[in-house]
């Protein structure tokens, strides 16, 4: 007992001088790390722009910048989580041209008006492939193609409704075609969209040029144009739409934005750090190749044009007109009667899910049915070894046997526990939260109170070292800043 | 050669080093994936060179494969999905004291697996990378039909449960707003609901928190919570130091060498093709075992060839991975994803000619080098694995009481870290309640985590081809469709032709 208090009062005191460590740095902007939510999958595009600009800030802040993916929901999951932070400049959202078109089409109420934007730092703009081998060279002659034979030529590129499908239908709109007049061929993302066109699944796919970048350089595919005001940076070869005689154009772009609200010293920091970042006043060390030895420095924009993303950034009023400019843009093609008729959808949703709850419903009759005729649960004859693992394993004993006040009331704490958790560690933080949580759980399965509040002391620091400090996966603070 | 003077490098041995325990730690906890390894460990691979960051790549990922079925074993949480396949299987074994037994079995055959699946990709890559783009929606419905398919009749104890958890796994995976829709479905006017129910906070909730809960009311009947979750071990089986393990699993291994290749093939080839991954190769890998084994009625229970079978494959499948990616610039799965993206931050483009040393011996040289790494990375697993196992063993020896709150914990946050959001904690509470109160009833869980992983996909590739040509027909217009719907056809047919052949215990081959 004695060794067991003397350890306490080691801990306690450790965690106490650790506490005081941490309320004494700097009260300063930014003096914790800074969570920047990437609203799309890690690998894509947006997540590899934003790692980078992550890396960058970090340094130019002198704080950790942690990019989390929160992804779903065709991008409403991460812009909700982005928006819809703290303000206090700890929370970051790269936004998406998503931002101008998911309030159209009724997914939320979100707009660009509902952010403080910092600077757009990329616009890539939507490109039409097809396969290596395709009969069509010019957009003139693909125009021809459909006209001969409206509805026969399939693409695919991104979810119906996405950006570049409305790309693709904002073209057809402008030639004066119906927008059904090529399928639109539903996909999760550039990627598997180019694995169909190569397989030759479909006819062409519409994405942008970086995200086609290995293809196009293996010869697998061709451009037929971009749909750009001028030729774009670094693929000066490939004609627009609008030198083809179709005036059309339209991008994607990424922005770094605040939740509104944020305080404006907060974001006058952030701004001259960004601009910095873009205009490649900064740089982080990067290796380089093994081949050729001595590692060397990058700039960030040095660093997009080898990944072939543009970089076009802009800020302040240009930044409001730009943003209004495409959401009025996108307005008109998701409201327009011909976008509407696509998006009525070509099968019910309701029919798979229906057709689930009907085999689940036969299964469960047939469950039941099968329990009557046979009187008793079939018990399968296995061996004996296995056989005495197993009874503990699935339970065989009538669930009433097994009852105990205890046992219930243990239950009911673990399942309380964790929603009490969920309610208030917002508000009082990761290490308090959890630490409670912990300790009811110990003690109502009769760890000695000592015991408890050791092991509670000693692994809930631990766990905050581990995944806040060395795997950076950013631990939810309360109110007062831990 | 100028290839293995890079990988031989001191600093890039360190790097080697440094990413293997790091990727077995990360693999060993639960919620935070292999991918998830990966996308932390970019903003490092910012100051690697292009060979040392590909090796942290690659060697995280293996090891981190192999590390998910530590938890599975030790307390029934798959560190990763890819280990969910055989999870009842190793924690069966750790409830008999044998958690060190299904460890090392674990370990040489996931190093196995590996070694073959690097073989496939060194020796043709190229040529593989073209079938795998003949894959169009209809290979890849039938493709997905032939994952469930082996979910449901991995479960043949009792079919018609193992039907309805994959029932109920496919309905899980409708909910949200999916690729294929412009609405939300089954959402109840919840916003949370949008983004659908993710697999991993559902996997952690349904097989960990479950556990937890059972585990939990049983302490209250007053039986052991002071006992720690395995029993000591059964003397025949050593004095509880792995080492004593290594020889009978080498025999293990030697004697299950036909099935250890054919897992390794089906890995190899499930893994190549974008799309599918470790996860669905350990599943089919499991299937096919289960199917060809002597003992079926061991499977889900405790069998040791459906552990190594199915961990085989999922390490098999990571080396092919690459395939698609280095040709084609394709990815195989999310991490040779963020992979090409590493590698286009180096100026290296995939392409057919990222092979050929006349055109560019740099890239050429770091082909090679991929090679190197992927051995050196399954070599270091061995013992780094070795020691992983040993601190295993301090876990299951330390008293239930303390280790339930402790794991009840980890659950939380390994459902939060993913994505940082309450919700997915929600959703592993609800899964591990109703975990717990189907395995009351003896339905198993596993087949629901596979029909919340493949649901949406196998919907959304029938969608497209009926979109594409509504006629049924096509669905079966190309041999590979037709190889694969055969392949289903004979998995679902095997029973009904072992009844017909009399209870023979071997299915001819």
């Amino acid at each position: 007992m004695m060794t067991d208090h003397l350890c306490l009062k080691t801990v306690l005191l450790g965690l106490v001088l650790s506490l005081v460590a941490g309320c004494s740095r700097s009260q300063e902007y930014p003096n914790r790390p800074i969570t920047l939510v990437v609203p799309w999958a890690a690998g894509g595009g947006t997540d590899r722009c934003s790692r980078q600009m992550a890396a960058h800030l970090e340094q130019e802040l002198g704080e950790h910048v942690n990019a989390v993916n929160a992804t779903g929901g065709k991008g409403v999951t991460g812009h909700n989580r982005g928006l819809g932070a703290r303000p206090d400049g700890y929370t970051l959202l790269m936004a998406t041209l998503e931002l101008s078109m998911m309030h159209w089409s009724g997914l939320t109420d979100l707009t660009y008006e509902d952010c403080v934007p910092l600077m757009s730092i990329n616009e890539d703009y939507a490109a039409l492939f097809v396969r290596h081998d395709a009969p069509w060279k010019t957009l003139g002659e693909l125009e021809q193609a459909i006209r001969d034979n409206p509805g026969s030529l399939k693409a695919s590129g991104t979810s119906s409704g996405g950006a570049w499908h409305l790309a693709l239908a904002g073209w057809l709109m402008a030639g004066g075609f119906d927008v059904d007049d090529v399928v639109w061929i539903s996909s999760t993302g550039s990627n598997p969209s180019l694995q169909e066109l190569i397989s030759g699944g479909v006819d062409m796919v519409c994405c942008s040029l970086p995200e086609a970048a290995a293809l196009l350089e293996g010869g697998k595919v061709r451009t037929i144009g971009v749909m750009s005001p001028q030729p774009v940076a670094g693929y000066e070869e490939v004609p627009t739409f609008v030198s083809q005689g179709r005036d059309w154009s339209l991008g994607g772009w990424r922005a770094l934005v605040l939740p509104p609200g944020t305080p404006q010293p907060v974001v006058d920091k952030l701004k001259t750090a960004v601009r910095r970042i873009v205009t490649g006043e900064t740089a982080i060390v990067s290796g380089g190749s093994a081949a050729e030895g001595t590692p060397s420095i990058q700039t960030f924009p040095e660093f997009m044009d080898a990944a072939g993303f543009d970089r076009t950034w802009r800020e302040g009023d240009e930044l409001q007109t730009f943003f209004a400019e495409t959401d009025e843009k996108f307005g008109v093609l998701l409201t327009s009667d011909a976008m509407k008729s696509v998006n009525t959808e070509r099968f019910n949703s309701m029919t798979w899910p229906a057709v689930l709850m009907g085999l689940i419903g036969l299964t469960l009759v047939a469950l039941v049915a099968t329990h009557f005729a046979k009187g008793k649960t079939p018990v399968t004859d296995v061996p004996e070894t296995v056989a005495k693992a197993d009874s503990t394993e699935t339970a065989q004993e009538p669930i009433s046997r097994q009852l105990t006040g205890r046992g219930v009331l243990n239950f009911a704490l673990i399942v309380g526990g964790i929603v009490a958790y969920c309610l208030t560690v917002e508000k009082v933080g990761f290490p308090i939260a959890a630490g409670g949580l912990l300790l009811v759980l110990l003690l109502s399965l009769r760890t000695r109170v000592s015991v408890g509040v050791l092991v509670t002391v000693a692994t809930v620091p631990l766990m905050w070292q581990l995944f806040a400090g060395l795997l950076r996966v950013p631990l939810p603070r309360g109110d007062w800043g831990f | 050669m100028q290839a293995i003077g890079q990988v031989f490098a001191g600093q890039t041995l360190l790097v080697i080093l440094a990413a293997a325990a790091y990727g077995i730690f990360v693999g060993a906890i639960p919620g935070l994936t292999a991918t998830m390894a990966v996308a932390l460990m970019v903003p490092l691979t910012f100051f690697l060179n292009d060979v040392q960051a590909v090796a942290a790549i690659v060697t995280t990922v293996t090891c981190s494969i192999f590390a998910g079925d530590i938890p599975a074993t030790l307390v029934r949480i798959p560190g990763t999905p890819a280990s969910a396949a055989y999870a009842s299987d190793s924690y069966a074994l750790t409830l008999k004291g044998q958690h060190e037994r299904a460890l090392s079995i674990s370990l040489v055959f996931s190093v196995i697996g590996g070694l073959f699946g690097t073989l496939t990709l060194c020796v043709a890559a190229p040529q593989l990378a073209t079938f795998a783009t003949q894959f169009t929606s209809y290979e890849y419905f039938w493709l997905y039909i032939l994952g469930l398919t082996c979910a449901a009749i991995v479960s043949d104890e009792s079919r018609l449960k193992g039907a309805l958890a994959l029932l109920i796994g496919l309905l899980f995976s409708t909910v949200g707003l999916g690729t294929d829709y412009s609405v939300p479905r089954l959402t109840f006017g919840s916003d949370d609901l949008i983004t659908g129910i993710n697999f991993i906070p559902a996997m952690i909730g349904l097989f960990g928190l479950s556990e937890v809960l059972r585990n939990a009311l049983a302490i209250g009947r007053g039986d052991g919570d002071a006992a720690p979750l395995a029993p000591p071990p059964v003397e025949s089986t050593g004095e509880g130091d792995p080492t004593t393990e290594w020889p009978g699993t080498l025999q293990f291994a030697v004697r299950r060498k036909f099935s250890l290749l054919r897992s390794s093939v089906i890995g190899s080839v499930v893994g190549m093709l974008p799309g599918a991954g470790a996860d669905i190769a350990a599943w089919i890998a499991y299937a096919v075992s289960k199917r060809f084994s002597r003992n079926p009625e061991q499977y889900g229970k405790g069998s040791v060839e459906g552990i190594g079978d199915a961990t085989g494959a999922n390490n098999a499948a990571l080396g092919s991975a690459w395939i698609p990616a280095l040709v084609f610039g394709i990815p195989g799965d999310s991490v040779t994803a963020i992979a090409i993206g590493v590698l286009l931050m180096k100026n290296i483009t995939p392409g057919p000619d990222i092979f050929d040393a006349s055109k560019d011996p740099a890239q050429a040289a770091l082909v090679f080098s991929i090679y190197v790494t992927f051995v050196l990375a399954n070599l270091i697993l061995l013992p780094l694995g070795w020691a992983a196992i040993r601190g295993g063993n301090l876990l299951v020896r330390i008293p239930r009481r303390i280790l339930l709150p402790l794991i009840v914990l980890f659950c939380v946050i390994g459902s939060y870290a993913l994505n940082g959001s309450y919700f997915d904690v929600t959703v592993m509470t609800v899964m591990g309640v109703f975990g717990f109160i189907l395995e009351l009833f003896g339905v198993p869980l596993a087949p629901i985590v596979l029909g919340l992983i493949l649901g949406g996909e196998v919907e959304h590739k029938f969608l497209q081809c009926i979109t594409k040509d509504s006629s049924p027909a096509t669905f079966l217009a190309s041999p590979v469709s037709i190889a694969l719907a055969v392949i289903c056809l004979a998995l679902w047919a095997a029973p009904v032709a072992k009844t017909l052949l009399k209870g023979k215990s071997n299915i001819p081959t």
